[in-house]
C-alpha cells in the first residue's frame, strides 16, 4: 500500500491521460507527443516490441528498457552510462537501453519550457534555475510545495534578455570599430610592406655597383707589390700566429681560472647553505618542495664529485699561466727571424739583371702573381702598413649598404611574419594588442594585456607575477552556465588565448594562463581561477569576439 | 665495470651507500626506536635477562596472601615487588574486578605514590600519583560487577569462577604471581606466564659523587641496584630535547601470553598487516615492537610497526572457533613486542593439539597496569565487551557515509560554489565539500579570510539548497598573535597547555608560534562551546561540520613533532601521562561544541572527523588513516588499515581516495574510487601541491567509471547506514573481516584484502594492483555467491578464484543467503533520496533461504532516541518473505508522539522492486507473487518476472512494484 495521497495523485495524472487528447502525459515535450497518443497502449519507443497498458504510464516504476514509461517520474533516472550496471526487469542485452527522452519537460509557461534531469524529478527541491513552474515536485515529497514562479523568472529574464540583446548589439557596433582599426593597423603594415620592397630593389642594385668598385679597388690595391720591410718566412709567420694565440689562451686561462674560482667559492657556499638545510629543514612542514629539493640534495651529495683540481694542478695552471718571456718556456725570438722567402728570392735573382730587363720581368711577375693570387693559388700579402685609403672608402661604402638592405630584410620579415600572424578572425586582436584590462579579485589584482603579458599582483604587497606570456590564438569548447548579468561563457566553441611560460611557480611549473572569451559589450576580466597550480583560467568578456564562431544560448541552458 | 683498484675506488662507493642509506631512513629520526626510548630498552632488556635465565628466574611479585579480600565481583590484594634479600619490598596494590560482560580487569597500583610519599625531582608541578584517569576518558560503560562470582583461595592460589553460566576461571597464583584464564576448561590467556611483570617503583635519584646525601637510600640502592645501567633512568635527550622525568623511571610492563593461538590483530594505528608480524626475531620479523605513541608521521612508509596518529591498545587473538582479547588501559607511550612461539607439545594447553603460542609483551612509560582480559568465544563477543566498555560507534548523520570532496584547499568561496555547480552538471552525487586551512584568516581559526571568502554564509546555503554540508577545518593549536580574541582569552582564561615550569606552553604549527587548548579541563570544554554558537564563529550555519587535524598534537618544533612530555595539563597530569587520549579530549570538546549550537530540543548529531584517537573516540566521529601517498601501495594498505580499525571498535574509518601527497594517475585514481566506496568513511582529498582531480576532471572512461562507484555507495546506503547502526547498538565492525565472519575457516585467517559489509553478505575485494583484469578472490568451502552486477555464480571450495576485474567493474559477490537494502534513483546527494523507494535484493542461499536487516530514521537528528525509527528483519523462508519489526518493544508498545509522526511520514515511503537472485526453477512461468499487508484487509497480487540466466549465471526473479509501505510488517507469498 501506498500513501492514499501518492496514490491520489498517481490517480490524477491516470485520470489526466484517460481524459485524452488534449494533455500529454506529465513530463512529456511537444516533440514527443506522438509517441503518447494512444489511449490504452503504450510502446516503448525505442523497443517497439514491448508494450505496455497506459496505466503504467508514469506509474513511478520503471518499465522500457528506454526510461520512455516515465516521462514525469525519476522511476527510470538509474537509466544512465554513469550508474552502476544492473539486471533488472528485462535482460538489457538485446534491448536499446539509451534513454528516449531527454528529460521531464517543463512547461514553464510565461517562459521557456525546459528538461530536467529525471533525478531531480521528485527529489524535495524546488529547481526554479530550471523548472521555474515547480512542476518537478508534483508529488510533494516530504511535504515541499513549489509554487509557480515563470511569471516573475520570465519577467526579470525579459528585462534581462532586453538588456543583453541590447548589450549585444552595442557589442556587434563596438567590434565594427575595432575591425576597423584592425584594418587600418593592418594596411599600415602592408603599405610598409610595399615601400620596403621598393626600398630593397634599390638596395640590392647599390650593393651590385659597390662590389663591382671594390673588386676594381681590391685589384688596384694587389697590383702593388711592396715588398714588406720585414718579410716573415712561413715558419716565422706560424710562430707569429701561434704567439699570439697562445698569449689570447693564456689570458683567456688567467681569466677562467678566476671565474672557475668564484664558481667554487659559490658552490662550497651553496652547498653549505643546502647541508644546513637539510640539517635544519622541519619535514612536518609537509613542504613536498621541501621534501623535493632535500632528496635532490641528497642524491647530489652522494654523487661521485669530479674533481675540482687539487694543488699540483693548480701549480701546473701557474707555470702555464706565465708570460713566455726570455724565461719561459718557449723563445719566441728564435722563431720570428724572418728568412728568405720565395719573392724575396726573386728579388735577390732580379738585382742581377740589367735595368730594362729587371723592369720587364717586374711587370711580367707582377702579372702572374695577379694571376697567381686571383686563381688562389698564391696567398695575397697584407701589408702591415694596411690597404690604401680608396680600398677602405669602398669596402666601407658596400658595408654600409649591405648593413642597410640587411635591415630593411629584416624589417620586411617582421612585417610579413606579423602579417602572416593570427590575429583572430578579422584581425581583431591587431587592433588590442597591447592594450590592458585589470580585475580586482580577492587576494589579488590580475591583468590581461591583450596578446602580451598576464600578470597578477597580490594586494598584501610583493612585485606583479608574470601568468604567461601571449602564445597564440586558439578555439575551445566550453560548458558553463551563463549568469543572469550575461557575464558568462556559456556553452560552445570560444575563442581563447593562450598565454605560456610565465614566471616559475615555487613548487610548480611555470605559470599560463588560458584567456577564454566570449562576447560583450566592453573589455572585462570575469573571473579567474587557479585551475591546478599555477594554471590559471581568465573568462573574459570581449567585443572582439562577438559573433566570431560562438552561438550564445538564447536563454539559460535547459538541463543541469 | 669497476676493476679493483684498491680502496681508494672502494672508498666513494662506501660514501654513496651510507648517504643513501640516510636518504631512506630520513623518516625515522624524527621518531624514536626502541633503542632510543629508555623504558623500552629497558623492558627489552628485562625480557631478554629473562629469557637468558631460563627456568632459574623468578618473577619478584607475590601476593601478599593476608591482604587478600574477596567480595561481590571483586578481589583487592597487596603485592609485593622483591627488591633481594634483606631489602623491603615495593608494595603494590592489586584489584581484579570481574565485569557483567564477562570482562576481567586487573589494575596495579603503587601505595607509596598513591599515598604521595615520594619526591619530584627539578621542584615539578607534577602529580604524584601514577595517572589513573584514563578510564575518565575511554571507559563509559560495562563497569557493573558480576557479583555471582565465586573465589576460592588456598594459599597458594585464588580461583574465580565468573562470566556467563561461570563459563569462566581465573586462577591466581600468589607466589610468584600470575594469572591464567580459562574458558570452558580450557586455558586461553596467562598474565605474567612468562614473568616479564616490571612495574617500576619510584626511587629517589642517588648522585654519585655525592655521597653524604642520603645515606640510608643510597645503601639500598648500592646493594639493590648496583650495576644496573642508570642510563634511561634521568634526563633522555633525543632530537635536541631533553625530557626532565621528574619522576625517574616508571614504566609498567607485563607479558601477555595466548596459548594455542597464531593469530593476534588489533593495536591500530599502522600501516601494517591484519595479522600482526611477529617483532623479535622469526620469519618476516619487524625488528622493532609495535609502537603506541601518537605522532604526525610525514609520508608515513608501508609494512611497519612505527607509530601512526592514533593508538587503541586492543588486541583480539584467534584460532579456530575461539577469538580472546585484552585491552591495555594506558594512555602514555606503549609498545609491544610480539614472539609466535611453535610447540611441540604444551603442557599448559591441555588437549589442545600443542601447535603455535603467541606471547606478547607490553610495555607502558608511566601510569598504572590496568588491563582487561575478554575470553569471546566468538570475535563478535570480544568486540562487544570491548565497546560495551568504551563506547560505540556514534550514529553518524545520513551525509556523513556519503561522499566527501575535500582538496587543500579550495581557495575561495567562488571555488567551492564552482566545484558544487560541476559535481551537479557532470551527474555526480556528494554531500559535503571540504575546507583545509586556507579558508582562515592567517591560520586563526574560527577566523575567514575577507578575501578568498568574502560570502561564507551564501556559499553554505548554496550547498545547503541540495542538503549538502560544509566541513571545516579547525586545530587545536592557536595562533600566538596580538588582536586575536580566541588566543588573547585562552591566555587570560589560563586554559592551554603548560610547560615543565608550569608557564603556558608555546611551540609551532601551522600559524608559526601557537599554544594549545588543553581540553583536560572542564572550564576550557565549556569555553570551546562559547566559540562555536553561529554568533562567535560568524560565517557558519547549521550544515556546518568540523575537522580536528593536527591533534596528536602535532608540534612541529616538538621532540618526536609533539609536546614535551614533561609539559603539564590540567589536574597536574604530565604530558607523557595522557598523552595518547590528548587527541580524544579535543575532539570531544568539539563534539560537544557541535552538540550545544542548536537548543536541546532540536540537536542534531556532530560529525567531526579526527587524525589522532585512542579507545573511545568511535563515539565521536570518523577517523581517516592521515597522510598517506598517491601510489598503489598505499592503495593496497588502506584496507588492512581500515579492516583493523573495524575489529578494534572504530570502524568508522578511511583513507585519503586518490592519496594525499603527489598526483595518481587516473587508473590509480579511478581503483581508488572503487576502493573508496568501501570506505565507512569516504573522502576524497588531496594535498595544496597537486593537481586537481574532482571526479569530473578526470575525462572519459574514467569519470563515467568513477560515477559509477560514487553511485554505487549511494545506491547501497540504506545497507551502509544499517551497518552503521548495528555498529552504533553491539559495536559490530562494519566492514568485517574473513577471519570474523568464518572464525572456522583455519585456513583464511591472515586474508586481509577482502572483506564483508556489515551483515549484508555483501564482499568487495577492491583491486589495488595496476593493469588488473582479473583478481583472486578467496571463497570459504560451501558457500555460493552470485556477482553483484552480472548474478554469475561462484561456490567457494577452501581456495582462491580469479573474477574479471577490468577498469570498469568493482570485485563485488553477494553471499547466497542474504537480505539487503538498496535505494537505486540516482540523486545529487543522500538527503535528496530520503522519499525515494527501496530495492530490496534477496539472495537465496541453496537452503531456499535468506535473511537481512534495515534500520533508517530520519539521519540527522536524535528523535530515534525517542523511537523515531523504522527497524525492520527481512527473512525469506519456505517461499514467503515477511518483513518483521526490530524495533525496541517499549517503542512499539508505547509509541512517543516523534515515532507516530515519523512513522506517518515514512508511509510514503514503499518497496519498488524485488530482485531475487536464485530464483528456483518452480517460478519459471509464474507471473504473480501474493503480498499481505499488516492493516490491509486483502492480500494483493504483484506482477513477478522469472528470468533464466545465462552463461554460469544465477536465475533470477524481479517482483514489480509490490509496494509495501517500508515500516510496515508484510509478507510475499512466492
Amino acid at each position: 500500500m501506498r500513501s492514499p495521497y501518492f496514490l491520489l495523485l498517481s490517480g490524477t495524472v491516470a485520470r489526466a491521460i484517460v481524459a485524452a487528447e488534449a494533455p500529454r502525459p506529465r513530463g512529456v515535450g511537444p516533440e514527443f507527443a506522438k509517441y503518447y497518443k494512444d489511449s490504452e497502449t503504450f510502446t516503448c519507443i525505442s523497443a517497439p516490441s514491448i508494450h505496455l497498458s497506459v496505466a503504467r504510464l508514469n506509474d513511478d516504476f520503471c518499465d522500457c528498457p528506454d526510461g520512455s514509461d516515465e516521462p514525469g517520474t525519476s522511476a527510470c533516472a538509474h537509466l544512465s552510462p554513469l550508474s552502476p550496471a544492473f539486471l533488472g526487469s528485462t535482460p538489457s542485452d538485446d534491448l536499446d537501453t539509451t534513454t528516449a527522452l531527454p528529460g521531464f519537460y517543463c512547461k514553464n509557461k510565461g517562459h521557456h519550457p525546459s528538461y530536467v534531469p529525471f533525478t531531480v524529478v521528485n527529489d524535495g527541491v524546488c529547481d526554479y534555475e530550471f523548472c521555474c513552474d515547480g512542476s518537478d515536485e508534483w508529488a510533494r515529497v516530504g511535504g515541499v510545495k513549489c509554487e509557480d514562479r515563470c511569471k516573475e523568472i520570465g519577467k526579470e529574464w525579459k528585462k534581462q534578455d532586453e538588456q543583453r540583446q541590447k548589450s549585444l548589439s552595442n557589442a556587434a557596433k563596438r567590434r565594427k570599430e575595432i575591425v576597423a582599426d584592425a584594418e587600418r593597423l593592418r594596411k599600415e603594415v602592408e603599405d610598409r610592406l610595399q615601400s620596403l620592397r621598393t626600398e630593397i630593389q634599390g638596395g640590392e642594385m647599390k650593393v651590385k655597383a659597390l662590389e663591382s668598385d671594390l673588386a676594381e679597388a681590391e685589384r688596384q690595391e694587389r697590383s702593388k707589390v711592396v715588398r714588406s720591410p720585414k718579410e716573415l718566412s712561413k715558419m716565422g709567420l706560424l710562430a707569429q700566429l701561434a704567439k699570439d694565440r697562445t698569449e689570447e689562451l693564456r689570458e683567456s686561462l688567467v681569466e677562467v681560472r678566476v671565474q672557475r674560482d668564484t664558481g667554487k667559492e659559490r658552490i662550497a657556499e651553496l652547498e653549505g647553505i643546502l647541508s644546513t638545510f637539510k640539517e635544519e629543514y622541519n619535514p612536518n612542514f609537509n613542504d613536498e618542495g621541501v621534501k623535493r629539493a632535500v632528496r635532490s640534495w641528497e642524491e647530489y651529495a652522494a654523487r661521485d664529485k669530479p674533481a675540482l683540481g687539487d694543488d699540483a694542478h693548480d701549480r701546473d695552471l701557474d707555470e702555464i699561466a706565465k708570460p713566455d718571456g726570455e724565461t719561459g718556456a718557449i723563445k719566441w725570438s728564435e722563431w720570428e727571424e724572418p728568412e728568405e722567402s720565395d719573392v724575396g728570392v726573386l728579388y735577390k735573382f732580379a738585382a742581377y739583371l740589367p735595368t730594362t730587363v729587371r723592369d720587364w720581368l717586374d711587370q711580367k711577375l707582377r702579372d702572374f702573381r695577379v694571376i697567381l693570387v686571383d686563381n688562389g693559388i698564391l696567398a695575397a700579402t697584407h701589408s702591415p702598413d694596411g690597404e690604401s685609403k680608396g680600398l677602405a672608402d669602398a669596402r666601407n661604402a658596400l658595408k654600409a649598404a649591405q648593413d642597410s638592405l640587411n635591415e630593411n630584410n629584416k624589417q620586411l620579415n617582421t612585417h610579413q611574419e606579423d602579417l602572416d600572424k593570427d590575429y583572430g578572425a578579422d584581425d581583431v586582436f591587431r587592433a588590442l594588442k597591447g592594450q590592458c584590462v585589470s580585475k580586482d579579485s580577492g587576494e589579488y589584482t590580475y591583468e590581461l594585456c591583450w596578446l602580451d603579458k598576464t600578470k597578477q599582483k597580490s594586494k598584501k604587497g610583493g612585485s606583479q607575477t608574470v601568468m604567461g606570456n601571449f602564445v597564440s590564438v586558439e578555439r575551445i569548447l566550453v560548458d558553463d552556465e551563463v549568469p543572469p548579468d550575461g557575464k558568462g561563457l556559456g556553452s560552445g566553441e570560444r575563442v581563447a588565448l593562450r598565454y605560456g611560460n610565465g614566471q616559475h611557480c615555487w613548487n610548480g611549473p611555470n605559470r599560463s594562463t588560458l584567456v577564454v572569451l566570449a562576447c560583450a559589450e566592453k573589455d572585462e576580466v570575469w573571473k579567474v581561477t587557479e585551475e591546478e597550480k599555477c594554471v590559471y583560467r581568465m573568462e573574459v568578456g570581449t567585443p572582439a569576439v562577438c559573433g566570431v564562431g560562438e552561438k550564445r544560448e538564447e536563454r539559460p541552458k535547459d538541463e543541469l | 665495470m669497476f676493476p679493483a683498484q684498491g680502496w681508494g675506488q672502494l672508498l666513494p662507493l662506501l660514501l654513496v651507500f651510507c648517504l643513501f642509506r640516510s636518504a631512506f631512513t630520513v623518516k625515522h629520526e624524527g621518531f624514536k626506536t626502541c633503542e632510543q626510548s629508555g623504558f623500552c630498552k629497558r623492558n627489552r632488556a628485562y625480557a631478554d635477562n629473562v629469557a637468558t635465565l631460563g627456568n632459574s628466574w623468578t618473577s619478584p611479585y607475590t601476593l601478599f596472601s593476608k591482604s587478600l579480600k574477596i567480595d561481590n565481583g571483586y578481589i583487592t590484594a597487596t603485592l609485593l615487588k622483591s627488591l633481594g634479600e634483606g631489602v623491603q619490598s615495593v608494595e603494590l596494590s592489586l584489584m581484579i574486578t570481574f565485569l557483567q560482560s564477562g570482562a576481567a580487569r586487573i589494575t596495579v597500583d603503587e601505595k607509596k605514590r598513591r599515598q604521595g610519599e615520594i619526591e619530584l625531582r627539578h621542584g615539578s608541578q607534577a602529580r604524584k600519583e601514577r595517572y589513573d584517569e584514563a578510564s575518565k576518558w575511554a571507559i563509559v560503560g560495562g563497569e557493573k560487577l558480576d557479583k555471582s562470582a565465586k573465589a576460592d583461595t588456598s594459599s597458594k592460589e585464588t580461583v574465580v569462577n565468573y562470566g556467563p553460566n561461570n563459563r569462566y576461571r581465573a586462577v591466581i597464583s600468589h607466589s610468584p604471581f600470575s594469572i591464567d584464564f580459562f574458558r570452558d576448561d580450557q586455558l586461553h590467556v596467562k598474565l605474567n606466564g612468562k614473568g616479564l611483570m616490571n612495574m617500576e617503583q619510584w626511587r629517589p635519584k642517588v648522585e654519585k659523587p655525592d655521597i653524604k646525601e642520603g645515606e640510608d637510600s643510597k645503601e639500598e640502592e648500592q646493594s639493590v641496584e648496583q650495576g644496573e645501567d642508570e642510563s634511561t633512568w634521568w634526563e633522555e635527550t633525543f632530537g635536541g630535547n631533553t625530557d626532565s622525568k621528574p619522576r625517574g623511571p616508571e614504566s609498567v610492563g607485563l607479558d601477555i601470553t595466548f596459548p594455542g593461538y597464531e593469530h593476534v590483530y588489533g593495536i591500530p594505528g599502522h600501516a601494517s598487516s591484519l595479522s600482526l608480524k611477529q617483532t623479535r626475531g622469526g620469519s618476516d620479523a619487524y625488528e622493532q615492537p609495535y609502537r603506541l605513541y601518537n605522532s604526525d608521521v610525514f609520508e608515513y612508509e608501508m609494512d611497519s610497526p612505527m607509530t601512526l596518529y592514533g593508538a587503541i591498545p586492543f588486541m583480539q587473538a584467534h584460532r579456530k572457533d575461539s577469538t580472546v582479547g585484552v585491552f591495555w588501559l594506558n594512555a602514555a607511550e606503549t609498545w609491544i613486542d610480539i614472539v609466535k612461539r611453535k610447540v611441540s607439545s604444551n603442557p599448559l594447553s591441555l588437549g589442545i593439539g600443542g601447535k603455535t603460542d603467541t606471547e606478547t609483551h607490553w610495555f607502558s612509560e608511566s601510569g598504572l597496569l590496568d588491563v582487561f582480559v575478554f575470553l569471546g568465544p566468538t570475535p563478535k563477543d570480544v568486540i562487544s565487551q570491548y565497546s560495551e566498555l568504551t563506547g560505540y560507534t556514534q550514529l553518524p548523520q545520513q551525509f556523513a557515509i556519503a561522499y566527501h570532496q575535500c582538496r587543500w584547499n579550495y581557495v575561495t568561496d567562488e571555488d567551492v560554489r564552482d566545484v558544487d555547480k560541476k559535481m551537479d552538471r557532470a551527474r555526480i552525487p556528494y554531500d559535503v565539500i571540504w575546507l583545509d586551512i586556507e579558508y582562515t584568516d592567517g591560520k586563526k581559526y574560527f577566523t575567514w579570510d575577507a578575501h578568498t571568502f568574502p560570502d561564507p554564509l551564501g556559499m553554505e546555503k548554496q550547498l545547503d539548497s541540495h542538503d549538502r554540508k560544509l566541513v571545516v577545518i579547525i586545530d587545536p593549536h592557536i595562533k600566538n598573535e596580538g588582536n586575536y580574541l580566541v588566543v588573547d582569552e585562552l591566555k587570560s582564561k589560563s586554559f592551554g597547555v603548560k610547560n615543565k615550569d608550569n608557564n603556558l606552553y608555546e611551540g609551532w604549527c601551522w600559524p608559526g608560534s601557537s599554544h594549545w587548548v588543553d581540553c583536560f579541563n572542564p572550564a576550557a570544554l565549556e569555553w570551546w562551546k562559547s566559540l562555536f554558537t553561529y554568533s562567535s564563529f560568524t560565517g557558519t550555519a547549521a550544515n556546518t561540520f568540523v575537522w580536528n587535524d593536527m591533534n596528536e598534537p602535532s608540534v612541529f618544533n616538538g621532540p618526536e613533532t609533539t609536546m614535551p612530555k614533561d609539559n603539564i595539563h590540567h589536574g597536574n597530569w604530565e604530558h607523557r601521562d595522557v598523552h595518547n587520549i590528548n587527541g580524544m579530549t579535543f575532539v570531544n570538546a568539539t563534539y560537544h561544541a557541535l552538540l550545544a549550537r542548536e537548543p536541546p530540543a532540536s540537536r542534531r548529531r556532530p560529525f567531526v572527523l579526527t587524525r589522532s584517537y585512542y579507545s573511545g573516540s568511535q563515539r565521536l566521529g570518523a577517523m581517516w588513516t592521515g597522510d598517506n601517498q598517491a601510489e598503489w601501495s598505499h592503495l593496497a594498505a588502506s584496507i588492512p588499515m581500515i579492516l583493523t580499525q573495524n575489529i578494534a571498535g572504530f570502524p568508522f574509518a578511511g583513507a585519503d581516495v586518490g592519496g594525499f601527497f603527489g598526483n595518481p594517475s587516473k587508473e590509480l585514481l579511478t581503483r581508488w574510487y572503487q576502493a573508496g566506496a568501501f570506505y565507512p568513511f569516504f573522502r576524497g582529498h588531496a594535498h595544496i601541491d597537486t593537481r586537481r582531480r574532482e571526479p569530473y576532471l578526470a575525462g572519459e572512461p574514467y569519470t563515467f567509471i568513477i560515477t559509477q562507484a560514487l553511485r554505487l555507495r549511494y545506491q547501497l546506503l540504506p545497507a551502509w547506514y544499517t551497518a552503521f547502526h548495528a555498529a552504533s547498538v553491539s559495536g559490530v565492525p562494519i566492514l568485517q573481516p574473513h577471519y570474523y565472519v568464518h572464525p572456522s575457516d583455519e585456513a583464511a585467517f591472515a586474508i586481509e584484502d577482502q572483506f564483508y559489509l556489515g551483515s549484508t553478505g555483501l564482499l568487495a575485494k577492491p583491486v589495488v594492483t595496476e593493469g588488473a583484469e582479473t583478481v583472486s578472490i578467496y571463497l570459504p568451502p560451501g558457500e555460493t555467491y552470485y556477482d553483484y552486477f552480472t548474478y554469475s555464480t561462484h561456490v567457494g571450495s577452501g581456495s582462491t578464484i580469479a573474477i574479471p576485474a577490468p577498469l570498469d567493474k568493482i570485485p563485488l559477490l553477494m553471499k547466497a543467503g542474504h537480505i539487503f537494502p538498496r535505494k537505486d534513483r540516482p540523486r545529487r546527494s543522500s538527503g535528496l533520496m530520503r522519499w525515494d523507494p527501496y530495492t530490496l535484493i534477496i539472495a537465496l542461499g541453496s537452503n531456499g533461504e535468506a535473511e537481512g536487516d534495515l534500520y533508517v530514521d530520519d539521519g540527522e537528528s536524535y528523535d530515534y532516541e525517542d523511537g523515531a525509527y523504522i527497524h525492520r528483519h527481512f527473512s525469506f523462508s519456505s517461499s514467503t518473505l515477511k518483513s518483521s519489526d526490530l524495533s525496541a518493544d517499549t517503542d512499539m508498545s508505547k509509541p512517543s508522539k516523534k515515532r507516530k509522526a515519523y512513522l506517518t511520514a515514512m508511509t510514503a515511503v514503499r518497496v519498488e522492486k524485488m530482485v531475487v537472485i536464485g530464483a528456483p526453477m518452480e517460478w519459471k512461468g509464474r507471473s504473480e507473487v501474493k503480498v499481505e499487508e499488516q492493516g490491509a484487509k486483502q492480500t494483493r497480487t504483484v506482477e513477478m518476472k522469472w528470468f533464466q540466466g545465462d552463461g554460469g549465471a544465477a536465475n533470477w526473479a524481479v517482483i514489480r512494484d509490490p509496494g509495501m509501505e517500508i515500516g510496515k510488517g508484510w509478507t510475499v507469498k512466492f
